[in-house]
């Protein structure tokens, strides 16, 4: 029976998981929307990446996690590695290009820039307080513009000249583009100028202070956009290079590390998500003031995790198994 | 006392209470005029009609020219003193004035008021003093209360996410997170019963905050006294010392004074040195918690401290319990260096305890910035000429040190830095593009963190676990 690892990178708009060889190459893939339940899309990715593979031949031996649910749908896989998001995706794109020296990601609700030395990451900032410029705030727009967000790209591509749109902040961003439609722009070029804009943000935010040094990955969900590609590709004055699985990197990422660990961590998969009920509680602690919200995890009605808690006062800890 | 008045001025019926006391004095005044001349009547020249009036107007008790000087001057001064004290309050009774018994023998007026029972130093009542939250300096703060100020001192709770929830409501959005977090502990050590709240004088905006929490406490409802040395700041130690006696204590000894504020400086570096050990070592325990348990111990044993022998007996007893502990440190243990904000990069309830996230990763820690050097030691022009290709003058209240400790860890080869700062702290966010290019001169990863009111650390948890990883591997390689 063949090993497999399993690498799930459940984010704020968009599911990702795939499953990967002992060798690192993709078996199976599957990118689905979170619709704001992570349990139900960790469930369905997993039931489509079970479809893909011949479960006779190949055994899912570790799993890990990554994006904004990871520690949610970590206990639910029972997971082996539960990383964050910065460091899957640095690793999963330095072992697809171990010459990259520069990795741009934008999300849905995030983005992040990781400068890498050498196969290594060395420094990576990520936005803090708001969201301006992330996938959340295009498909907002596109919604807005009666065109599918998927279709911004191809669009932005037949601007002759793209709209100033300033992008700073995303009310400004969408008082000026409302402005611009109603004094009769195309729509072509305030799309394009919406492109531009994410990427003169990005540059502005998160990548102020960075030095940004060819080869230059570009990932994320908003990577698929190849009007903001082109944009990157005109601010930069290099080519940004985009790969056709870059929005499963932070999937790859933790499947690479749920692989690295050692045999005696490794957790099999049985692919039973689908056999147990998984409800998560919230629990207001009272053993001091500060009242802390402890969220607990059952599978049925087992407690197999919870968090939240500041001190050990307020631990709740799943019992032990006999 | 009326009952009097009126018995020997029957044609003044006196029936407004307010007026009684409005006139109290010139009635003394005629009554000491009427124990020389009696009898006398007082409404001699008044108009018939006025008679049938109950309430007379004062000027139809006037005298004329023709009453005998001696009640004329008793009068005169008694409508002197009147204005003179109306003058300085319009309704207050005249708490102090009282009426001898019939037949007792009067020497002045100055007779009337008796002798103060109570010397001058008894009267003041003890203050309850309530100081800001600020890491664990309440132990000096306490300590500053007690044997410098001579007050009660109120002990604050840990605080918790409705001190800062109370004070974000309070505050305005924009102010930066340490006002907010600052106004939460004022109220609820208002809540606790404290009489005099304190607020130091701050290297920023810290040093207008004093004045502008109290007018929001005061709009609020809270009735209390501020401390606030940002009135006398840059003034003589004489005006430092009268603003004390004037808001806390009155009878303030000066040598006590003076000698314990020694001792408290000597207890500030005494706690800095013990928190630099601490996070130096704490990382490396081998025994979950055991660190947190000798610093626990220490603090009490600190708090318990009432002299500069106490200080100094502590001090030794807890750094020699630390070192005691067992640890194990790797051969090149990763080490992070924090600088920061003067008042997040130290407060634990602020940053949300980064310090503890670092320690449990195993990761030994730096931190320049505490009371100590920024302040007992701060020699600003002598900190910039180290990071002199960086800065040519003193950019702000931490600039200067958070830059110069910044590239004396790049210097010392760590791993890491991470900068903390509040949301909109404009001479932090100067610092950023120095330490930017310190990161690249250096080659060294800087870590950039902002706080506002939240109580969530889920994000700080991504960047900080992020952050290791990221040193941990390249340090692997």
């Amino acid at each position: 029976m063949e090993e497999a690892f399993l690498g799930i990178d459940t984010g704020s708009v968009s599911t990702k998981g795939v499953i990967i060889d002992t060798r690192g190459a993709i078996m199976a893939r599957s990118y689905l929307w979170t619709e704001g339940n992570p349990g139900d899309a960790a469930r369905r990715v997993v039931e489509d990446l079970a479809g893909q593979i011949d479960r006779n031949a190949v055994s899912v031996v570790a799993v890990g996690t990554t994006g904004s649910a990871r520690r949610l749908v970590g206990a639910m896989l029972d997971a082996t590695v539960v990383k964050n998001e910065i460091t899957a995706h640095a690793v999963g794109t330095t072992h697809l290009h171990p010459d990259v020296r520069t990795i741009l990601e934008i999300g849905g609700q995030d983005s992040k820039i990781i400068c890498v030395e050498d196969g290594v990451a060395v420094d990576y900032a990520m936005n803090t307080l708001c969201a301006a410029g992330t996938g959340s705030f295009l498909s907002s727009q596109a919604h807005r513009l009666g065109v599918e967000v998927e279709e911004f790209g191809e669009i932005a591509l037949t601007s002759k000249k793209p709209a100033n749109i300033a992008a700073r902040c995303t009310v400004f961003a969408e008082s000026d583009l409302v402005h611009k439609i109603q004094v009769g722009y195309p729509r072509e070029d305030i799309i394009a100028g919406l492109c531009k804009a994410v990427a003169t943000n990005y540059l502005n935010n998160v990548g102020k202070g960075k030095k940004i040094v060819a080869p230059v990955v570009f990932q994320g969900g908003v990577s698929k956009n190849v009007g903001v590609v082109k944009s990157f590709e005109d601010a930069l004055g290099m080519e940004v290079l985009v790969d056709p699985d870059g929005h499963l990197m932070g999937a790859y990422g933790a499947a690479l590390l749920a692989a690295d660990a050692p045999d005696a961590v490794r957790k099999p998969f049985a692919f039973d998500v689908n056999d147990f009920e998984f409800r998560t509680r919230e629990v207001v602690c009272q053993k001091c003031a500060n009242h802390c919200e402890i969220i607990c995890v059952y599978k049925d009605d087992e407690l197999i995790d919870s968090w939240g808690n500041r001190c050990d006062k307020g631990a709740i800890r799943p019992k032990a198994k006999a | 006392m009326f009952d009097s008045i009126r018995g020997k001025t029957p044609g003044n019926q006196i029936a407004d209470a307010s007026q009684v006391i409005r006139r109290q004095k010139g009635d003394m005044a005629e009554r000491v005029a009427l124990h020389a001349e009696a009898p006398v009547k007082t409404n001699a020249k008044a108009p018939a009609a006025a008679m049938d009036k109950p309430v007379q107007p004062i000027e139809s008790r006037r005298l004329g020219k023709d009453e005998p000087l001696t009640l004329r001057a008793a009068t005169f001064l008694g409508d002197a003193l009147d204005t003179l004290d109306r003058r300085r309050t319009e309704t207050a009774p005249f708490a102090r004035i009282s009426m001898p018994d019939a037949g007792e023998k009067q020497t002045g007026p100055w007779a009337l008021v008796p002798k103060r029972k109570r010397p001058k130093r008894n009267r003041h009542s003890r203050k309850k003093v309530a100081f800001l939250r600020y890491g664990y300096y309440d132990i000096v703060f306490k300590f500053f209360v007690e044997h410098v100020l001579d007050a009660d001192f109120v002990a604050l709770p840990e605080p918790t996410r409705k001190t800062i929830e109370m004070g974000s409501a309070a505050s305005n959005d924009f102010v930066c997170a340490p006002f907010k977090h600052i106004l939460g502990d004022y109220m609820e050590a208002l809540e606790l019963g404290a009489d005099v709240l304190v607020q130091f004088t701050g290297p920023c905006r810290l040093g207008y905050y004093g004045e502008l929490q109290e007018s929001i406490l005061r709009d609020a409802g809270y009735e209390f006294e501020m401390l606030n040395f940002a009135t006398v700041t840059g003034k003589s130690l004489q005006d430092y010392i009268s603003l004390c006696k004037k808001k806390v204590n009155p009878d303030l000894s000066l040598t006590q004074g003076v000698a314990n504020m020694l001792a408290a400086f000597k207890m500030i570096e005494s706690l800095d040195a013990y928190n630099d050990l601490f996070l130096r070592l704490a990382g490396h325990e081998t025994e979950a918690g055991s660190f947190e348990r000798a610093r626990k111990t220490y603090f009490a044993d600190m708090r318990a401290a009432s002299c500069r022998h106490d200080i100094d007996e502590a001090q030794k007893r807890g750094i020699a319990a630390l070192e005691q502990l067992p640890v194990s440190i790797p051969a090149d243990p990763v080490r992070v260096g924090i600088v920061g904000e003067y008042f997040t990069a130290v407060d634990a309830a602020s940053n949300l305890d980064l310090e503890r996230k670092f320690l449990d990763m195993g990761v030994e820690l730096y931190r320049m910035m505490n009371l100590t050097n920024r302040n007992l030691r701060y020699n600003e022009p002598n900190l910039r000429r180290s990071v002199s290709e960086y800065v040519n003058f003193d950019m702000g209240p931490t600039s200067t040190m958070t830059i110069a400790a910044a590239k004396n860890y790049a210097e010392q080869g760590f791993d890491g830095i991470v900068h903390l700062k509040s949301s909109g702290c404009t001479p932090e966010i100067d610092c950023m593009p120095v330490l930017q290019r310190i990161s690249r001169d250096y080659r060294i990863p800087i870590l950039f963190l902002s706080y506002d009111s939240q109580t969530s650390d889920t994000g700080l948890d991504t960047r900080i676990e992020a952050f290791y990883d990221m040193i941990a591997m390249r340090k692997a390689r």
